[in-house]
């Protein structure tokens, strides 16, 4: 799809609050897109993500702040003076017009010519391997298909952004994965902004460039897909994501760049605080990926005798193929998991019920943001009690 | 009452097969003696035995000689009229039903106003209409206080429906003509109204059927001239003939040929929705 686009497609978000009569939907937000990124805003359902791509499509007007298209302000523009094109959730493909009909729409509505507008919509619906059902109506395709009809009828406007509004909850497992794969590929070949809404974890790490994490309508963290994953800032955003222990407990001292702390359990870690000096007794929060632990089968074993270990009880082992997910209780009220690879599991192999000590590395320990507390994060559903 | 499968049914399943034909013949069996003996022959009377069969009192019907009055003009009449009732209760009811799904100030109460004259009787909305004509000094006419008082009637009814109709209606196809470029005349045009074209063709068939055999409100304003049913209730006192029956007859048919083109067309729009072909 090589078809010029409309300019800029650099998005500037600035100070945007958006209320609807007594709730605040977003608050107070900033955030910059560059162009030609692809772009996931990913959060649990009233986080405001929704709200967010509405704006910058023009279907909702900021409370107050601005939205840049850019460099321009398109406060008060219609979509298609912003150069915008939206994919709705479930599509609103029009059911009372064939395909060519629908993806023709757009240039319709610019009088085009029949002629015109079916031979541009037929070369879109080539690119998306749909020429051969461009008489049919939307309720004759199957999701998938439907899908590829709506980014066809999205494109056809050459927009220098396109918002994708939960573009594969429509779909079933298989279809999603070889959608997001196809809408990926397609950005890519574009070269125009993709801003996509999803509350699926995988799916923004999978296609974006930048995944912005939400919550109650601010911003916990915008970072590119492989920092959300293995850097997360907050312990909301390393519980959202997942594949993330969080850790948390009461400093007892610093040296040489990490601090030791001990959870209510009473098991010890040493956390990098580089060159951070946090006073003793203050709580401390850190990640540590599932594949990063180890597990041994100890008896004997009381929290506290090494450092970097907690002692639990096997409560749950899953099979996930490639590797196997086992579940402690620490005791402590925070979910605890090692991803264990599938050799190293069946050498000797652990059940549920056995005692055993999880090892790691202080090296794999990740510092998180937050400070003494964590109920700030009210969207996390747990108490943080884990080391 | 199918009976393919072997015999077992419980007794409780004839006692009630045997209700429901009961209430079928309750329903229909009175119409179809009416239809019955509006073939009455030609030396027949109101009642049976049937003296033979024709269709002598069809072509009665028309026969501008006849006693049974001016038939003919008062059936045209009561078609006209039914078409401007369900032309102007479309126009309002979609009108209203779309400026109804935002909320302004008093529109609960506007609601509540255009709905409660379905609770009014109708033979004083007929009487109210037509004091208020004759203290204007304006002559009542079946196109002017017979419109108006069966619009009583047909609005509300349009606007109940349009509100179950708009209810299902799912606003992201008008956002995503609004995105593709449309005006908002546009996106009425060529998306909002083709999308809520079956419940339309609802309201405008409820809109003709409640006029076509409006008598209440109707009686009392519609003037020197009668729709229909006025015509057919006056028959009933003078005329003495089986004429009366075949005029059921034809009303019938036109009933369902009305209601069946309407309901076809729904059907055929829904199906080709639906994906019933692919053209």
């Amino acid at each position: 799809m090589n078809a010029p686009t409309n300019g800029n497609g650099r998005i500037e978000v600035m100070n945007v609050t958006k209320k609807f009569r007594d709730t605040t939907a977003v608050a107070n937000l900033s955030l910059n897109i560059d162009h030609g990124s692809y772009c996931c805003l990913l959060g649990p359902s009233g986080c405001g993500k929704t709200t967010i791509l509405r704006m910058i499509a023009g279907h909702e007007s900021p409370s107050s702040g601005d939205v840049r298209i850019g460099g321009q302000s398109v406060v008060g523009l219609d979509p298609v003076q912003r150069g915008t094109a939206m994919m709705f959730q479930s599509y609103a493909l029009f059911p009372h017009r064939s395909v060519i009909e629908n993806v023709g729409f757009a240039l319709k509505m610019r009088g085009a010519s029949k002629d015109e507008r079916n031979g541009k919509a037929r070369e879109l619906l080539q690119k998306v391997h749909m020429e051969k059902f461009a008489n049919r109506l939307p309720a004759e395709l199957s999701g998938g298909q439907q899908q590829r009809v709506a980014l066809a009828r999205a494109l056809i406007t050459n927009p220098r952004v396109l918002l994708l509004d939960e573009p594969l909850s429509a779909l079933d497992e298989y279809l999603r994965l070889r959608m997001r794969g196809e809408l990926r590929r397609v950005q890519k070949e574009l070269g125009i902004t993709f801003i996509h809404v999803t509350h699926t974890q995988l799916e923004a790490i999978a296609v974006a460039d930048v995944v912005v994490v939400m919550t109650q309508g601010r911003i916990e963290q915008a970072a590119t897909a492989r920092d959300i994953y293995t850097a997360p800032r907050s312990a909301y955003v390393a519980r959202f994501i997942g594949g993330q222990n969080v850790l948390t407990g009461v400093v007892e001292g610093v040296a040489g760049g990490l601090a030791t702390v001990r959870n209510a359990e009473g098991a010890r870690a040493q956390f990098p605080v580089d060159k951070a000096n946090p006073a003793k007794g203050a709580s401390l929060f850190a990640a540590i990926r599932r594949d990063r632990i180890h597990l041994t089968r100890n008896s004997t074993y009381r929290n506290g005798d090494e450092l970097n270990a907690a002692v639990g009880i096997v409560h749950a082992i899953e099979n996930q193929g490639t590797y196997v997910k086992v579940t402690l209780d620490l005791t402590t009220e925070e979910e605890f998991v090692a991803y264990m690879p599938d050799g190293e599991y069946f050498r000797d192999p652990i059940d549920i019920g056995d005692r055993v000590v999880a090892r790691w590395d202080a090296q794999n320990l990740h510092l998180l943001e937050d400070a003494s507390g964590g109920q700030q994060f009210a969207a996390a559903d747990k108490d943080v009690a884990l080391m | 009452m199918a009976m393919h499968d072997s015999g077992k049914r419980p007794w409780t399943f004839w006692f009630f097969a045997a209700f429901f034909v009961l209430f079928v013949i309750f329903l229909y069996g009175p119409m179809f003696v009416v239809y019955l003996l509006s073939f009455q022959g030609e030396g027949g009377g109101l009642t049976f035995p049937m003296n033979g069969v024709s269709t002598h009192w069809f072509g009665e019907l028309v026969n501008p000689e006849s006693r049974s009055g001016d038939i003919a003009s008062s059936f045209q009449r009561s078609l006209g009229l039914g078409a401007m009732v369900a032309a102007i209760t479309v126009f309002l009811s979609v009108a209203a039903g779309l400026g109804f799904r935002r909320r302004f100030l008093g529109s609960g109460v506007l609601f509540y106003i255009a709905i409660a004259s379905l609770i009014m009787p109708g033979l004083f909305v007929g009487l109210g209409v037509n004091v208020f004509f004759s203290v204007l000094g304006w002559e009542p006419d079946w196109t002017t206080s017979g419109l108006g008082s069966q619009l009583t009637w047909t609005l509300p009814f349009g606007l109940l429906i349009m509100f179950a109709v708009l209810g299902r209606f799912n606003r992201s196809y008008e956002e995503a003509a609004t995105d593709l470029g449309a005006t908002p005349w546009q996106r009425l045009r060529e998306v909002t109204l083709p999308i809520l074209l079956p419940g339309i063709i609802g309201v405008a068939l409820f809109g003709f059927t409640l006029s076509y055999d409006e008598f209440p409100r109707t009686v009392l304003t519609s003037g020197t001239e009668n729709t229909l049913p006025i015509t057919i209730w006056a028959m009933t006192t003078n005329v003495t003939s089986p004429a009366l029956y075949a005029l059921g007859t034809v009303t019938t048919l036109v009933s369902f040929a009305v209601v069946g083109t309407a309901l076809g067309s729904i059907a055929l729009i829904s199906r080709r929705r639906r994906g019933g072909d692919s053209t």
